[in-house]
């Protein structure tokens, strides 16, 4: 595991119509939050809505059509992306040879500092590197019971 | 009632230091030794290691910050211990996220299949 998750799906139905259900606002409300506002093109500012939390700042980031979508997206409700720690979004298409279209996303920078001032308190810079917490769970997982503390 | 759009999960100060505790090549091996061979003390963690005995003490500090060891003093000895709860705590915040993206990713096909979402998926507005 990399600090990141990463997901996929096979659609059943061609690339172009699966573009627009992942980059289109009025779609993206439908299976991604209850409301969505953006425009769709590289830079762009980007909200997403949760009724229950608030506003999500975002920023679209990659625009490909019919393949590449990308966005960084604010981790708390409200505050402007630049105020949150935020996450990047990325989603990949696929056509398959059947007429389907696999989906993949990936979310990523779970493990950045939440802020500045714990940034510092770490003294040192750990961008760009990767959690492999999978090998270390496996290890405490084939542990006997009694061995973990 | 129609069921909610899961709202986005954002990782807690725990797991952000648990996160970040094991941004760290030595830190993961020292927590991985530890976990291994029990409660030790830093020299012997230190013992085949390439860095000092200093460096090893920095890292047992931040992966104390991050409750994921513990420091037990016997005698004139301080022995550090692993602490597991946060570790499994941070495996299944990823879990939960892998099924809330499990989830939109269900209602974007059911959307591009069917131009609906699955009965009891619709996000309510």
């Amino acid at each position: 595991m990399r600090d990141s998750i990463q997901r996929e799906v096979v659609v059943k139905a061609p690339q172009e119509r699966v573009w627009h259900v992942l980059t289109e606002p009025a779609q993206v409300a439908r299976w991604f939050g209850q409301r969505a506002e953006f425009e769709l093109r590289e830079g762009a500012p980007a909200r997403f809505r949760w009724d229950d939390y608030g506003w999500f700042s975002a920023r679209i980031e990659r625009v490909e059509p019919p393949t590449s979508f990308c966005f960084r997206w604010a981790e708390d409700p409200d505050r402007p992306l630049e105020d949150s720690p935020s996450t990047l979004v990325e989603f990949t298409l696929t056509a398959n040879h059947d007429g389907t279209t696999t989906v993949r996303v990936v979310e990523s920078g779970f493990a950045r500092f939440p802020t500045e001032r714990q940034r510092a308190a770490y003294e040192e810079h750990v961008d760009g590197w990767q959690l492999e917490l999978d090998e270390l769970v496996a290890l405490i997982d084939a542990l006997p019971e009694a061995a973990t503390p | 009632m129609m069921a909610r759009t899961p709202a986005p999960s954002a990782p807690s100060a725990t797991e952000h230091a648990v996160f970040l505790a094991l941004a760290d090549d030595t830190r993961r091996e020292l927590l991985e030794r530890l976990v291994r061979h029990g409660a030790i003390s830093a020299s012997a963690l230190a013992r085949d290691l390439p860095i000092t005995r200093q460096a090893v003490g920095k890292h047992l500090d931040t992966l104390q910050r991050a409750r994921l060891v513990r420091a037990h003093k016997t005698g004139r000895e301080v022995r550090y211990e692993p602490q597991l709860a946060p570790l499994r705590h941070a495996s299944t915040w990823m879990d939960g996220l892998a099924r809330q993206w499990d989830d939109r990713l269900g209602r974007l096909a059911s959307l591009a299949e069917t131009g609906t979402v699955t009965p009891g998926d619709e996000p309510s507005t």
